[in-house]
């Protein structure tokens, strides 16, 4: 039985859909068979950044409503074999989402997957909360700023009381908590909230770090996922938090400055 | 095991033990009144008076006189052993020692200060709506975080947090709140008007506390006091919030 993960932040813009794509090809290629679905009705992005925005036929919304199988819908990823990508519709409206409709096909890919991706949209709204409804467990993605924390505490409110976990009681959703964009820099200079802040606020367990990187954004625009650039500081750091998630102890890194060395700036100064 | 112990062994040992006992708590020092209300009280329960050992409960009084010697024969005359007296005056336990009986100390369970918590907690009990976290004193614990956007109220009485209160939630009590964490959101207390509640937390980051309708908001607050342990009370109609000096 497949575990369901949501992917989810409350504020836009913080790393959502960059890191459900980071996560998912991660598990994908430490063996596990992963899909990552996006949930983002109408402003779909995921299927940019996984590289794959010219292979879409179907979405989640005509498997929903009937109008196409999910092995029609489902893209396989061109560089992994078990990693497959859900898109969302550019077309339809978040109400074209339904709580059966989305159970129906959770249900069927829980059969035949290892890891269920939710990426979730921002806000708080029905589309936010038919991502998270039948998840097992959730990373909440925060940047280090007041009101990135703030809404990834509103979103952690909602997970443990607008969950199926929460509705029908027994073993709650496990939560953790994903931290992008840090830049250790702008916290020592004050620009940033530090780690400590974020992790006492929101007092959920630390899945990881990821650091301000160009990485990033070179990955979101060839659509190439991150997790591939093993030389990158992110793409580490996405390792990292896969490590984890799959119950590995890693110890964090990227969280303190740089002390860069004569040597380093000789040679290692291609790295970011 | 042989019951013939030597010299050396132990024959006897004293230990600690709760027996039941019958205490007859008088509230008259009229023997005659109090044997012809005895009678009756045979004739409904004979099998009760059967050489019972009771103890004479005068806990009532510190003064006045008892006529211990004709009451303690009149009792006997009824099948009643008394044992032991338990309170009166100074001149009672001397005469029940010169009688052969024990005496006790009054039985402090019978003050007052003791006897209120009983009361509370019948009325408690009694209440028609019953939330499974409000327990008999209409308080109400909750352990962990209070989030953005949730609320959290205890309608009747104190409400206690064992965790941080972050910004963006709200907390409301007829009584008392209690923060045992930072308090970074929205503080209520005595939302029914009541003026002696007040506001405590571990670490003062709030956006605004308020009690029966008085408030202060981050911005009134004495910047001095943030990230401190404080208490928050009406001083004389107006909010207080001062550090605790630990």
């Amino acid at each position: 039985m497949a575990k369901i993960i949501v992917v989810t932040s409350g504020k836009g813009g913080v790393g959502k859909t960059t890191s459900a794509a980071a996560i998912a090809t991660g598990l994908a290629q430490r063996g596990k068979k992963t899909i990552v679905i996006d949930f983002d009705v109408g402003l779909r992005n995921l299927d940019l950044i996984m590289g794959c925005e010219r292979r879409v036929v179907y979405d989640l919304i005509n498997v929903i409503q009937g109008e196409a199988g999910l092995n029609q819908a489902m893209i396989r990823d061109k560089r992994i074999d078990n990693l497959y990508v859900l898109p969302a519709s550019q077309t339809r409206d978040k109400d074209a989402l339904t709580l059966e409709g989305v159970e129906r096909v959770l249900d069927t890919l829980k059969e035949s997957f290892d890891f269920i991706i939710c990426d979730s949209p921002a806000g708080i709204e029905r589309g936010a909360q038919l991502a998270m409804y039948f998840a097992d467990e959730a990373v909440v993605v925060t940047n280090p700023e007041v009101s990135s924390v703030r809404d990834s505490d509103r979103i952690l409110g909602l997970l443990s009381s607008k969950t199926r976990r929460a509705e029908q009681g027994g073993e709650p959703l496990k939560e953790h908590l994903l931290i992008t964009r840090y830049s250790p820099n702008r916290v020592t200079s004050g620009d940033m909230l530090n780690l400590e802040d974020i992790r006492e606020i929101l007092s959920i367990p630390l899945l990881g770090l990821i650091p301000e990187s160009e990485a990033v954004l070179r990955a979101s625009n060839q659509g190439v996922p991150v997790t591939h650039d093993h030389d990158s500081d992110a793409g580490q750091a996405y390792g990292d938090t896969v490590d984890r998630l799959l119950g590995e102890d890693r110890a964090l890194r990227f969280h303190e400055e740089q002390k860069r060395g004569f040597l380093s700036r000789m040679f290692g100064g291609g790295r970011r | 095991m042989s019951q013939e112990l030597n010299a050396e062994s132990a024959a006897f040992t004293f230990k600690g033990g709760m027996l039941p006992m019958t205490v007859l708590e008088l509230a008259s020092n009229d023997v005659d009144l109090i044997e012809q209300q005895l009678s009756g009280k045979i004739s409904q329960a004979p099998a009760f008076f059967q050489q019972t050992p009771v103890v004479l409960g005068l806990d009532k009084w510190e003064e006045g006189t008892l006529e211990l010697e004709r009451l303690c024969a009149m009792l006997r005359s009824h099948k009643l052993l008394p044992v032991a007296v338990r309170g009166g005056s100074d001149t009672i336990k001397q005469s029940a020692w010169a009688l052969g009986m024990g005496w006790f100390p009054p039985n402090e369970a019978r003050t007052p200060a003791h006897a209120a918590p009983v009361e509370q907690v019948v009325r408690g009990a009694n209440r028609e709506e019953q939330d499974d976290a409000v327990n008999h004193y209409g308080a109400r614990v909750f352990r962990g975080t209070v989030r953005s956007g949730q609320q959290l109220s205890a309608p009747r009485g104190d409400l206690i947090v064992v965790g941080a209160v972050n910004a963006g939630a709200e907390i409301l009590a007829a009584g008392s709140i209690h923060v045992y964490g930072a308090l970074r959101g929205r503080a209520l207390a005595g939302i029914h008007g009541d003026l002696d509640a007040a506001v405590f937390c571990q670490e003062l980051r709030a956006e605004l506390i308020a009690i029966a309708g008085n408030y202060k908001r981050l911005e009134d607050i004495d910047p001095e006091m943030l990230g401190k342990s404080v208490q928050a009370h009406m001083v004389e109609d107006q909010l207080d919030i001062s550090a605790f000096e630990l």
